[in-house]
């Protein structure tokens, strides 16, 4: 995945708002009004959450004229956490390597102290 | 090997600590003296090929690593904080094939003493960069599990 699309990603996923909506289709899909429910917030604001999702490819919209299902994009989250689990591995394995690094420093350390 | 994980299951982020069987300022120059870096940082088999590291709040940092299926990584950043021997701050990225910086995020590394030991802690942060501290409060990364889990579900 290119990697402004994963700042898309994560820029859509830094609102608890949308994080909720998310969370709501999983469940499966739901109107602008369904989803606008649980939220003290007027229509045209969720509309607005739901075209970030969109134009970050989290969200599908149905073509309905006046019902437009939103359903849940899976892929872009799917990467998101990928990238994660990545970035997981890179450090434990930098840390194990860290470990050799420090105990190899310490030895040669005590070698020198000796023999003075 | 005293290693303890604790990923991105409960957090908000990706945390890591260890302990380190090694004195504080030990590690916190193995963290800053780009010859040290270079033996260390990256995954197993990886080879670093590059190390620019100008160590002070505001200072760039590049370092390029091999795989060893011999394709070639730079990540680069710059230095937030350096509070010896405490914290090390910086930002995180890496280019792409045309050197352009790809997704930032933050890095917050803390050494504690702990006896002769040293507990280190990594925190890195995927949104500091983009939006609010605040704002990001609510468990995103369960979140995205959950999603995940759905994700094998169905």
């Amino acid at each position: 995945m290119p990697p402004d699309r994963l700042s898309t990603t994560f820029a859509a996923l830094a609102d608890p708002t949308r994080r909720a909506i998310l969370a709501r289709l999983v469940a499966g899909e739901a109107s602008v009004t369904e989803l606008g429910e649980p939220f003290d917030m007027s229509l045209p604001a969720i509309s607005k959450h739901l075209k970030v999702l969109e134009r970050a490819g989290l969200i599908r919209r149905g073509r309905q004229a006046q019902w437009r299902p939103c359903a849940l994009e899976a892929r872009p989250l799917k990467d998101a956490a990928e990238w994660l689990e990545h970035y997981r591995l890179f450090w434990e394995q930098s840390l194990d390597r860290l470990e050799v690094h420090l105990r190899e420093l310490q030895s040669k350390r005590k070698q020198r102290g000796r023999k003075h | 090997m005293a290693a303890n994980t604790d990923a991105t299951s409960t957090s908000k982020e990706l945390v890591i600590s260890r302990v380190l069987d090694a004195p504080r300022r030990l590690v916190f120059k193995a963290w800053t003296e780009p010859e040290q870096v270079a033996r260390w940082w990256g995954p197993r088999g990886f080879v670093t090929t590059l190390c620019e590291m100008d160590i002070r709040p505001g200072g760039a940092y590049r370092v390029g690593m091999r795989s060893p299926q011999g394709t070639h990584h730079v990540r680069r950043g710059v230095y937030r904080e350096i509070v010896e021997p405490e914290r090390v701050v910086f930002t995180y990225a890496w280019e792409d094939a045309e050197g352009r910086p790809g997704h930032e995020t933050l890095v917050t590394v803390t050494f504690a003493e702990e006896g002769t030991k040293t507990k280190l802690t990594l925190h890195q942060a995927v949104f500091e960069t983009i939006t609010a501290r605040d704002e990001h409060q609510a468990g995103w990364a369960s979140c995205l599990e959950r999603f995940a889990e759905y994700l094998a579900r169905s």
